[in-house]
C-alpha cells in the first residue's frame, strides 16, 4: 500500500484487464486488502500485454499488469466450477466490497449477479463495471477503449481544427478505461461510507460509456444553450492555442487571456508583435496564424522545451512542456513529491513505476508491494484463511479449480 | 438507485472552472451538501466565459450550469475580516473543505490547514491544484491543455506520423475531480474509524500520468517512447474508425481475435479479399492494418454507422458509432439509462446536464446549478443563526459579496 487509510477493508476482485483492476488498485493503494482472482494457468489477460520487460514476453513481465496489480494478493480460481463457486462465495461472505468487470450475461450464467450475491452477504458492496452498464439495449454489447471513446462522444471532439476527411481518433493508450475504474472507486468509497453507518450493501452499476460522457461539459453546454454541435473540425478562431515544435520536441502554447499572450511575446523578446495590428487579439491572431506561426516557431526552435517552459512560467505564462515519458520521469516537480517509486519484483527485480497523485499529511507513506505472481497467495488464502489443506490444493489444481 | 450515500456530509467548496466544481457535483450526486464559496470580486470563469463567440452571456448561463448542478452558492468576501470569521464558523460545522484554487489561495486568506485544524481538529482538507501544493513548480500556471502536456499525455496523442495535438475535452480536469472525490471519501472513511482528519494534496498532472502507465512503462522497461498511434492498438486489428453513409459519419470497429475476425467477415458477406494471406491471422492483420482498414472502409461506406453497429454487435463484434453530442443525447441506450437530464434552471431555462457515471438520484427535479449567492439566506439564517438585520448589514459592508 501507499497509505494505511482503508486498513481493515476487505475487497474481492474478479475481473480482467483494466477497469476493475484499476478500481481495486486505487483502494489497495489506500490500504484495503484486495484478493485478486485470476484464471488458473493463464491469469489476467493484461499479463499477456506489452510492454514486456526487456521485450521478453512472460506472465510475470508485463508492465501493464505489474502496475495495475501492485499491493494485491493474488489467487487462481475457476468460479465456473461448483467447487470454485463455493470458494468464491465463502470469500464474498467475508468481504466488504466485490469489484468485477464481467459481462452481465456471464455473471448471470455463473449465478453471481447481485440478486444472488446479496443473499450471501447483504452488506456487500458490489461494484460492477461494464462497457454500457447492467441495463439498457446495449447492455450485452462488446466494448473496449476505442468503442467507449467513440460511443461516449469524445472521439468526435477529440481535437480541434481537425480534417473531416480523416477519421476521429481516440486518446492515447487506455486513458478512458482507466478513468472508468477511477470513477468506480469514487462511487465505491461513497457506498463504503454508507455501509459503515448503516450496514447496507448495494450494487454500483458503472458504465464505461457514461464515464467517457463526464468529459463532455463543453459539448453539452454548447448544445444545450446554443444548439451547437461541437466537432473536432471546428475552427478554433483563437490563437495561439497550439502545440508548436521546439529544439528538442514540442511546447503547448494555449492561452486564454490577452495578458498571457503579451507576457509571452516579452519572453520571446518581440514586444513589437503585441502592437502589430494583425496580432492584436485572439481572433486576428487566428486569422493571420499562417503569418504568425512561423515567427513564433523561428523563436521556439532555438530553445529546448525545458528552457521555454521555465522562462515562460517564470513570467506567469501558462505554457507547458509536451513531455514524453523520459522527460516525465526526470520531472523535478514530480520527484519532489516522490511521485515515482521503485518496487522490487521477484522475477524482474527493481523497476520504477508511477505511484499515486495524492499525499496524506497525517499518514506515513508506505512502501508498495509488487504485483502478485500467478497464484502467489493460494496457500495463504485457501489454507490459512479458508481452512483447506495443502492436499486439497493439490486436488483443486489437478481438477482445474485453482 | 436513489440511495443518498453521503447524507449528512457537508463540504465547503472553494472551486472554479472544472476540476474542483465537477468534484463538487459528484459529491452532490452521492448525497453530500456542497456549499460553493463565490465572490463578485472574482467570479468563476465558467459563469462568464462565452459558450460560443457570438453567444450572449450573463451570470447564469454557460458551462457553469452543466458542471455545478446540485451545488449551493454562498457569496463571501474572504478579504473582509467578518467574511473570514463567517467561513471559519462554517468550516466548524462542516466535514470537509475542497479546493482547486492555486496553492497560495487559502493560506493567503489565513485558511491554511494548520488554521483549519485549530477550528476543527478532525477536518478534512482536499487541495487539488495543477501540479501539487509542494515542490519547485507548485505555483506554475496551467489550463487543462498545459496539464495534459506536462503529465505526458499530449506527446502520445495524434495521428501516426504527425505531431502531437491538444485534446478537445481536456480530460485532466475530470480525472483530477475523481481523485479529489476519492481522497475526500477515503479520508472520511478513515475519520469514521480513527476520529482523525487529513490534508490530502493532489497534483492534477500526476493524476493524468497515473492513467497512462503504458506510456511510462514502455520507457522504463525498454527505453522507447510510445509513438502517436491514432486509433491503432498494440496488437488488435482491425482497430479503427471507418467511414459510413452520411457527412462525417464513422463507425469504430475493434477486433482482437481470429474468432471475432471470422464473425466480422461473415457479417461483411465473406468478400474474397478477406481470404488473403495478409489477413489470415491476428499478427498478419496487424502488420497489414493500413490496407485492411481501407478494404473494410469499402464495406462500411454503404451503411449507416448504426446499421454497422447493430449487425456486428449481434455477431459479438465490438463496434459502435462515433457519436456527436446530439446523437449521443438521443441514442436509445443513453436515453434509457437516463444519463442526460433536462433541468429547468431559474434564470437560464432549459439546461441539459449529465449525471455521474453510475445510476444516481439526479433527476429533472434535482437542484440545478445555483444562481450567484442563491443560498446566502439559507447559510446565514439556518446555519449561522443570523437575523435579517445582520444579513442586511453584511451585504451593505460587502462581506456577503
Amino acid at each position: 500500500m501507499f497509505y494505511k487509510v482503508l486498513d481493515g477493508v476487505k475487497i474481492v476482485e474478479y475481473g480482467n484487464l483494466i477497469s476493475a483492476p484499476f478500481c481495486a488498485k486505487i483502494l489497495a493503494d489506500l490500504g484495503a486488502e484486495v484478493i485478486k482472482i485470476e484464471v488458473p494457468g493463464l491469469g489476467d489477460e493484461s499479463r499477456r500485454r506489452e510492454p514486456f520487460f526487456k521485450d521478453i514476453p512472460g506472465l510475470e513481465r508485463s508492465g501493464l499488469f505489474l502496475y495495475l496489480n501492485m499491493n494485491k494478493l493474488g489467487i487462481t480460481l475457476n468460479p465456473a466450477m461448483p467447487t470454485g463457486k463455493k470458494i468464491l462465495c465463502d470469500l464474498l461472505a467475508q468481504a466488504d466490497i466485490f469489484i468485477e468487470n464481467n459481462p452481465p450475461k456471464k455473471m448471470r450464467k455463473l449465478g453471481l449477479s447481485y440478486n444472488y450475491v446479496k443473499l450471501i452477504n447483504p452488506r456487500l458492496i458490489m461494484t460492477s463495471i461494464t462497457p454500457f452498464g447492467q441495463t439498457g439495449p446495449y447492455k450485452d454489447f462488446e466494448g473496449g477503449e476505442l468503442i467507449a471513446t467513440q460511443m461516449g462522444g469524445v472521439g468526435n471532439i477529440s481535437m480541434r481544427e481537425g480534417d473531416a476527411s480523416k477519421e476521429p481518433i481516440k486518446l492515447p493508450a487506455h486513458l478512458f478505461t482507466f478513468q472508468a475504474g477511477l470513477s468506480a472507486s469514487a462511487a465505491t468509497l461513497g457506498a463504503l461510507f454508507h455501509q459503515s453507518l448503516t450496514g447496507e450493501g448495494t450494487q454500483l452499476d458503472i458504465s464505461e460509456q457514461e464515464s467517457v460522457i463526464q468529459n463532455l461539459n463543453s459539448a453539452t453546454a454548447r448544445f444545450s444553450y446554443a444548439n451547437q454541435i461541437m466537432a473536432r473540425t471546428d475552427a478554433a478562431g483563437h490563437a495561439p492555442f497550439h502545440i508548436l515544435p521546439c529544439k528538442d520536441g514540442y511546447i503547448c502554447a494555449a492561452f486564454v487571456e490577452e495578458a498571457e499572450w503579451r507576457r509571452f511575446v516579452e519572453v520571446m523578446g518581440h514586444p513589437e508583435w503585441a502592437d502589430n495590428e494583425l496580432f492584436v487579439n485572439f481572433s486576428t491572431r487566428a486569422k493571420y496564424w499562417d503569418a504568425l506561426k512561423p515567427l513564433i516557431v523561428e523563436w521556439t526552435m532555438q530553445y529546448t522545451m525545458e528552457e521555454i517552459y521555465r522562462r515562460s512560467q517564470e513570467k506567469a505564462v501558462p505554457l507547458g512542456a509536451v513531455r514524453s515519458a523520459d522527460q516525465v520521469l526526470l520531472d523535478k516537480q514530480m520527484a519532489a513529491r516522490d511521485f515515482f517509486v521503485e518496487v522490487n519484483h521477484p522475477e524482474i527485480g527493481n523497476l520504477t513505476y508511477q505511484s499515486i497523485p495524492y499525499r496524506f499529511s497525517g499518514l506515513q507513506r508506505e512502501a508498495p508491494a509488487a504485483a502478485p505472481l500467478l497464484g502467489q497467495d493460494n496457500e495463504q488464502i485457501y489454507c490459512r484463511r479458508l481452512g483447506y489443506t495443502k492436499n486439497d490444493l493439490v486436488k483443486f489444481k489437478e481438477a482445474g479449480v485453482i | 438507485m436513489g440511495i443518498s450515500y453521503l447524507k449528512g456530509v457537508r463540504v465547503i467548496a472553494f472551486t472554479w472552472v472544472w476540476a474542483g466544481p465537477w468534484a463538487g457535483a459528484v459529491l452532490a450526486d452521492l448525497g453530500a451538501e456542497v456549499i460553493k464559496i463565490e465572490t463578485k470580486q472574482r467570479l468563476d470563469s465558467q459563469r462568464v466565459v462565452r459558450i460560443t463567440r457570438d453567444a450572449e452571456q450573463d451570470l447564469n448561463h454557460g458551462q457553469f450550469n452543466v458542471t455545478n448542478r446540485g451545488v449551493k452558492s454562498l457569496t463571501l468576501n474572504m478579504k473582509q475580516p467578518e467574511g473570514l470569521e463567517m467561513i471559519k464558523k462554517l468550516i466548524k460545522m462542516s466535514d470537509a473543505v475542497i479546493t482547486n484554487f492555486a496553492p497560495r489561495a487559502l493560506p493567503g486568506w489565513g485558511l491554511g490547514y494548520d488554521v483549519l485544524k485549530e477550528i476543527k481538529p478532525d477536518t478534512i482538507l482536499v487541495t487539488m491544484p495543477a501540479f501539487g501544493s509542494t515542490g519547485p513548480d507548485k505555483d506554475y500556471l496551467s489550463y487543462g491543455s498545459t496539464i495534459e502536456a506536462v503529465g505526458g499525455l499530449s506527446a502520445s496523442f495524434g495521428y501516426p506520423g504527425e505531431g502531437p495535438v491538444i485534446s478537445g475535452p481536456y480530460p485532466s480536469d475530470p480525472i483530477g475531480s475523481m481523485y479529489g472525490v476519492v481522497s475526500l471519501l477515503a479520508a472520511l472513511n478513515y475519520r469514521n474509524k480513527t476520529g482523525q482528519g487529513q490534508h490530502v494534496d493532489i497534483a492534477q498532472s500526476e493524476g493524468v500520468t497515473t492513467l497512462i502507465p503504458e506510456v511510462i512503462m514502455e520507457y522504463v522497461m525498454n527505453g522507447r517512447i510510445r509513438p502517436r498511434m491514432g486509433n491503432g492498438d498494440e496488437i488488435m486489428a482491425p482497430h479503427a474508425c471507418y467511414p459510413c453513409k452520411g457527412e462525417d459519419k464513422w463507425v469504430a470497429i475493434a477486433v482482437g481475435s481470429d474468432e471475432k475476425w471470422k464473425a466480422l467477415c461473415k457479417v461483411m458477406g465473406n468478400p474474397v479479399w478477406t481470404e488473403d494471406e495478409k489477413f489470415s491471422d491476428q499478427y498478419n492483420r496487424w502488420q497489414n492494418q493500413d490496407e485492411l482498414n481501407k478494404l473494410i472502409g469499402t464495406w462500411t461506406k454503404d451503411f449507416t454507422n448504426y446499421e454497422v453497429m447493430q449487425n456486428l454487435q449481434k455477431a459479438g463484434v465490438a463496434a459502435g458509432p462515433s457519436f456527436n453530442i446530439k446523437e449521443l443525447i438521443n441514442d436509445p441506450h443513453v436515453k434509457k439509462r437516463g444519463v442526460f437530464i433536462e433541468q429547468n434552471h431559474p434564470a437560464a431555462g432549459k439546461t441539459i446536464v449529465y449525471r455521474s457515471p453510475w445510476t444516481t438520484a439526479l433527476t429533472s427535479d434535482s437542484r440545478p446549478a445555483p444562481l450567484l449567492g442563491q443560498d446566502n439566506e439559507y447559510v446565514c439564517k439556518q446555519l449561522l443563526g443570523m437575523d435579517d438585520a445582520k444579513i442586511a448589514e453584511l451585504i451593505e459592508k460587502k462581506v456577503i459579496y
